[in-house]
């Protein structure tokens, strides 16, 4: 179970920079910019939410395993595909929070920012960051959450190999089949721990405490 | 005067085009007209959040937008600074930080200190915008945009949500202001009382047009006010006689009176204006207000036109033709087509003689209309003492006071 642990953990440590870097920017984009194809970005990066996870996993492995310069990348059934497959799924949940996160921000307090001296840059990171800061990190710890929990997308892409890509979900399911529930319900306990952990912290980050509006 | 704002420009929204013209020297200038007609765009404009379709703006000699030659300085290099009518403080910086936005100097917190002193809100450095009175983020928003020391400043409506006294302080505060930093100022208002406290010269602006540009003494002068006042279009002007009856004070004309507020000192012919705004209409089933009990008048809706948030009736009343205004959605259960039979009713308080003396507005201001009510945000109750003390004697030992801190702050930015 440790080796299992350690690996969900250096997910993480991928995932949740990239969660925030990719999702922060895609929301802003959707929320403050209006440019072609908008609307088909929001969709497709919506896509995941509705597919099942193994049809999203099928269409990965056939990406990954079938068009020619991702082939010869080798990323199948390795690390960097067990830290990649979480992405997808979690991604959406990231960006919608940053979108509205964003879309709360009032128009007029970037404007004011502006014509007290900000440049787009500076607006961005002294005004609607600060303001939208709740917002992303609720759904940073949504989408950590859900990026911690996946199991179908990175199976398919990753496989189920002890020590290179069994994260803990996978772990409890080679466990139950294995029929050791003790140890199942081990990796059960701390998941479920997280998953309150993260309630816990989107409850703090939305809750009135601070109220600055 | 010197010339430093010089513009000239057109900006088409839609079907709504903005026509512009105006200079201005070191000078307090007001753009005064109804809602609706294009007050907060010009500003938008100046401020370069807008791009003007065709003309050009010039401060102090330095082209900042120029649609033929397709030059537009972004507003963070414009140097002009402008108030919001929302005000739009940052919520998570304090009072402090707030004013220090703007200031890129090392020292820019004891600045923005000196600043808070200067609008009289030491002590309240550090709190949020939530936890001020309207007055005082008024008085923040007003500090922060002067701090960075700019060409230029731009206030739209900000006095609106206030009531009464806090208003007329700010207005006195502005003055000052304007007397120690010799920027200047561009004012938006549609309320008559802000242009005779205020103003240098007045700017009226109707659809989108916004050419007439008159000295705030000529606007007082009854040879030439009678057209001025037409030209603006807005607002009822009433012709008569002010006389004594029963006590009371009365403008009376060929067709109806109205009784006057109790200040009223002038005699003879006059020309008073209404805004349409202080024009009420009555229910029929309801008691009158015993303040405008004198003042009721009946007549019949000859036009009703709604305009962007507000409905505009013309009403033929006492032998002349009278605008009202009020929020869409007042009034709802009230029958308002046009040919309808209506009551009506102004404040003594809100009748404005025209032709008395320059920059003084004759009568106590109409503080507390339906229009403000129905705008103003409620805010939180805090240190309402501070905002007393401030209509108090201390006031001109302020002026002098700021006045030498600020020029100092003012040379060493520089």
């Amino acid at each position: 179970m440790i080796s299992s642990l350690v690996l969900s953990l250096k997910v993480l440590a991928v995932d949740v920079p990239l969660l925030l870097v990719i999702g922060t920017s895609l929301g802003w984009l959707l929320a403050r910019r209006n440019f072609r194809g908008k609307e088909a970005l929001s969709l497709l990066i919506l896509l995941p939410v509705v597919l099942p996870p193994s049809v999203l996993g099928l269409y990965l492995l056939m990406l990954l395993g079938h068009v020619p310069l991702m082939r010869e990348l080798g990323l199948l059934f390795s690390f960097p595909a067990a830290a990649m497959a979480p992405l997808f799924p979690s991604l959406p949940i990231m960006v919608q929070s940053a979108r509205s996160g964003f879309a709360s921000v009032d128009v007029g307090l970037e404007d004011a920012a502006r014509t007290l001296g900000d440049g787009e840059l500076a607006v961005f990171w002294r005004v609607s960051f600060p303001i939208a800061k709740r917002f992303l990190m609720a759904g940073l710890a949504l989408a950590s959450a859900r990026a911690l929990g996946d199991f179908g997308v990175t199976l398919m892409i990753a496989g189920n190999i002890p020590g290179r890509t069994q994260t803990l979900p996978l772990y409890i399911y080679s466990r139950v089949e294995a029929l050791d529930f003790a140890g199942a319900n081990m990796a059960a306990i701390l998941l479920t721990g997280v998953g309150v952990m993260s309630l816990w912290l989107v409850r703090r980050m939305e809750g009135v405490h601070g109220g600055a509006s | 005067m010197e010339e430093r704002l010089d513009v000239r420009f057109l900006k088409k929204l839609g079907s709504f085009r903005l026509d512009v013209a105006l200079t201005l020297g070191t000078e307090i200038g007001v753009i005064f007209g109804p809602s609706g007609a294009g007050k907060s765009q010009t500003l938008r404009v100046l401020v370069g959040l807008s791009k003007p379709d065709e003309g050009y703006i010039k401060l102090n000699g330095r082209v900042l937008a120029d649609a033929s030659k397709k030059v537009s300085v972004p507003p963070k290099d414009r140097r002009i600074g402008l108030v919001f009518q929302e005000l739009s403080l940052f919520p998570h910086l304090t009072a402090l930080e707030n004013v220090a936005y703007g200031l890129k100097c090392g020292d820019r917190l004891e600045v923005a200190a000196e600043w808070l002193h200067m609008v009289r809100l030491d002590g309240l450095s550090d709190r949020y915008p939530h936890q001020l009175s309207g007055g005082q983020r008024q008085r923040v928003a007003l500090a922060r945009a002067l701090a960075p020391g700019p060409d230029l400043l731009l206030l739209d409506e900000p006095f609106n949500a206030l009531d009464g006294p806090v208003r007329r302080a700010l207005r006195r505060e502005l003055k000052d202001l304007f007397n120690e930093t010799k920027t200047p100022i561009i004012y938006v208002t549609h309320d008559i009382e802000d242009v005779c406290s205020m103003a240098d010269r007045v700017f009226f602006i109707r659809d989108g047009e916004l050419a007439a540009s008159i000295p705030v003494q000529s606007l007082w002068d009854p040879s030439v006010q009678g057209s001025i006042w037409h030209s603006l279009g807005w607002g009822t002007l009433v012709h008569g006689t002010v006389e004594e009856r029963s006590g009371l004070c009365w403008i009376v004309w060929d067709g109806g009176r109205l009784a006057l507020p109790p200040t009223v000192r002038v005699k003879g012919d006059v020309t008073a204006f209404v805004a349409p705004h202080h024009v009420k209409l009555l229910y029929h089933d309801l008691p009158v207000d015993l303040e405008l009990e004198d003042n009721v008048m009946e007549g019949v809706v000859a036009e009703r036109v709604v305009l962007g948030g507000t409905t505009r009736l013309f009403v033929r009343a006492c032998n002349l033709q009278w605008q009202v205004e009020f929020l869409n959605g007042s009034y709802v259960t009230m029958e308002l087509s046009e040919g309808q039979r209506v009551r009506m009713a102004v404040k003594p308080g809100c009748i404005y003689i025209l032709g008395s003396a320059p920059n003084s507005c004759p009568l106590d201001p109409c503080t507390e209309t339906q229009f403000e009510q129905e705008r103003s945000a409620p805010f939180p109750a805090l240190d309402e003492k501070g905002e007393m003390a401030y209509e108090g004697e201390d006031l001109d030992h302020r002026g002098s006071l700021g006045a030498s801190s600020l020029a100092r702050s003012h040379t060493d930015r520089r």
